[in-house]
């Protein structure tokens, strides 16, 4: 069944298109990661979703039915925000007993676990605590409210890499227990890579990929050795990432079973594309495009 | 509808919702009462009268009305953006909101008419002071203290959120606009009062309009607060 579905959906603001015309269809029951740069409508696609601003135009269907002012769909969706704003006298306790009070699938036990593993201070006031602690309040609240549809929208800003970790770790292990459909935006892609099942990469406002990550991982390749068989392997193909490290290089190229034969039969060591890999030229490409459009008009 | 929530969302901190307007209070109303036997001691049973009479304009109250004022704004500008969050919906949070508003001024006002019970009682607690009995809470009877206390501070939180709800739609346009239409209400009327007999006249039989009509026009302000704040929450969006 589709978790979110969404036609022509745009959301403008006066001439910035941030939601231009966006189609996609997410399954349910799986983790889908929400990619893109800054600025690239990620924020305001999942703001969308959960009936927080207006389209502009377009349909979208999320847990079934239209999500704007519609309690039914709202209660099963748990929205976590980078940019959540919390009135400045709460403290944490406070968001975690409301949070308790309006999903109805809350997990106080987990949730007091979560507060004791990420060491969060839940009596001092919201304003006295640090961009890692504000994180880890909404990693909290998105983790203990199992709600059958929860967003995370760069939940981890400010965490270090240890934090992280964890968040990963509780993530995967209780979506294994209690199954339901997560959607992760993250910059962090290398990080949350392995636990992406499917990926929308937005770009300007716009869908540039919409893919499973197991297809992607056939889509290119990684292939690496000595810099003169690297160079002769690349020859004639479209390179995608080239990086040299003194006498050895490493390159990223697309093709499927071919290439990977092709690579082998030249001694060179294959694995598959990073995620990240993939990202940065899919974006980069696009950008190149858009200027030489530009420039062409 | 899950109004619990909503009304959770405002009264979560206890301390915040009704402890800190009543520490207010009660220190506002201990500095009047040091400023009354202080009068007193200066003045001996003569300033009794005089500063009884004065005191009717005593704004120290003011020091709670102000925290109370402010909720209407707060309650659209930092709790409406947490309510989307958690995923309430905006007539969720509007019907909620405005039980608490109702909530909160019907708790005050009793609170206020109790002062001014026990105010009265004992002739300005002893001191000849006003803090209750002045003329923004009623000078009138007990029952007029306590409709007029419900009226302005339900008033003000309506007004209040009313003007932030439209802040959150039009933005600091809406401000500019907001404020300059003020300034030349406040300059015109300053200048009917300078330049016109007949104006000041009029404002002097403004003066004299019964205690019913002024309840009438506080009401009016508040149910076009309302109106305003209603029509534009439902399409208010995330900032």
């Amino acid at each position: 069944m589709t978790a979110i579905a969404t036609t022509g959906l745009s959301k403008h603001f006066g001439d910035v298109r941030a939601v231009d015309d966006v189609d996609i269809a997410l399954a349910e029951l799986r983790i889908h990661g929400l990619l893109g740069r800054n600025g690239a409508g990620k924020t305001t696609l999942m703001q969308l979703l959960t009936g927080q601003v207006f389209a502009t135009r377009g349909t979208m269907r999320v847990l079934g039915a239209e999500p704007v002012e519609n309690a039914d769909v709202l209660s099963q969706t748990c929205f976590i925000q980078e940019s959540q704003k919390y009135p400045d006298t709460f403290r944490a306790i406070d968001v975690l007993r409301i949070a308790a009070g309006a999903y109805p699938n809350w997990d106080q036990e987990y949730a007091d676990q979560l507060v004791e593993e990420f060491r969060l201070p839940v009596k001092r006031t919201i304003k006295k605590l640090s961009r890692g602690q504000l994180s880890a309040i909404g990693i909290v609240v998105g983790l203990a409210s199992r709600a059958p549809l929860t967003f995370f929208d760069e939940p981890y800003l400010g965490l270090d890499a240890v934090a992280r970790r964890m968040f990963y770790d509780r993530l995967l292990a209780d979506f294994a227990e209690h199954p339901r459909t997560v959607v992760l935006s993250t910059h962090h892609i290398d990080e949350v890579s392995n636990l992406l099942e499917h990926v929308v990469i937005l770009d300007e406002g716009q869908v540039l990929l919409d893919a499973d990550t197991d297809e992607l991982q056939d889509a290119a390749l990684t292939v690496s050795g000595r810099a003169t068989d690297v160079d002769a392997f690349l020859a004639g193909r479209e390179v995608l990432e080239r990086t040299v490290l003194g006498t050895l290089a490493t390159a990223t190229v697309p093709g499927g079973p071919d290439a990977k034969r092709a690579a082998l039969d030249a001694g060179l060591d294959v694995s598959p594309v990073s995620l990240q890999a993939l990202f940065v030229h899919l974006t980069t490409a696009n950008a190149s495009s858009r200027a030489t459009d530009v420039a062409t008009v | 509808m899950r109004i619990r929530n909503v009304v959770q969302l405002h009264t979560v901190n206890r301390m915040q919702f009704f402890g800190w307007p009543l520490v207010f209070m009660t220190l506002s109303l201990a500095l009047v009462l040091v400023i009354g036997g202080l009068v007193l001691g200066v003045g001996g049973p003569d300033a009794r009268e005089g500063m009884h009479n004065g005191m009717q304009w005593n704004g120290a109250i003011f020091a709670v009305l102000g925290p109370l004022i402010g909720f209407g704004f707060t309650a659209m500008g930092q709790y409406f953006p947490l309510a989307l969050g958690l995923g309430l919906t905006r007539r969720e949070f509007a019907v909620g909101t405005s039980l608490v508003f109702v909530g909160y001024a019907a708790f005050f006002a009793t609170v206020f008419t109790i002062g001014k019970a026990i105010e009265s009682a004992t002739g300005g607690f002893g001191l000849g002071i006003r803090f209750f009995d002045t003329y923004y809470t009623g000078v009138g009877a007990w029952w007029q203290t306590a409709i007029q206390s419900f009226l302005v501070i339900l008033a003000v939180m309506l007004v209040g959120a009313a003007i932030t709800t439209a802040f959150h739609r039009w933005g600091q346009s809406f401000l500019w606009a907001f404020w300059l239409t003020l300034a030349v209400i406040v300059v015109a009327i300053a200048g009917g009062l300078i330049l016109s007999e007949p104006f000041r006249e009029l404002v002097g039989q403004l003066g004299q309009l019964p205690w019913i009509a002024w309840m009438g026009v506080v009401a009016g302000f508040g149910a076009i607060g309302a109106a305003v704040w209603l029509t534009l929450v439902r399409r208010a969006q995330a900032r």
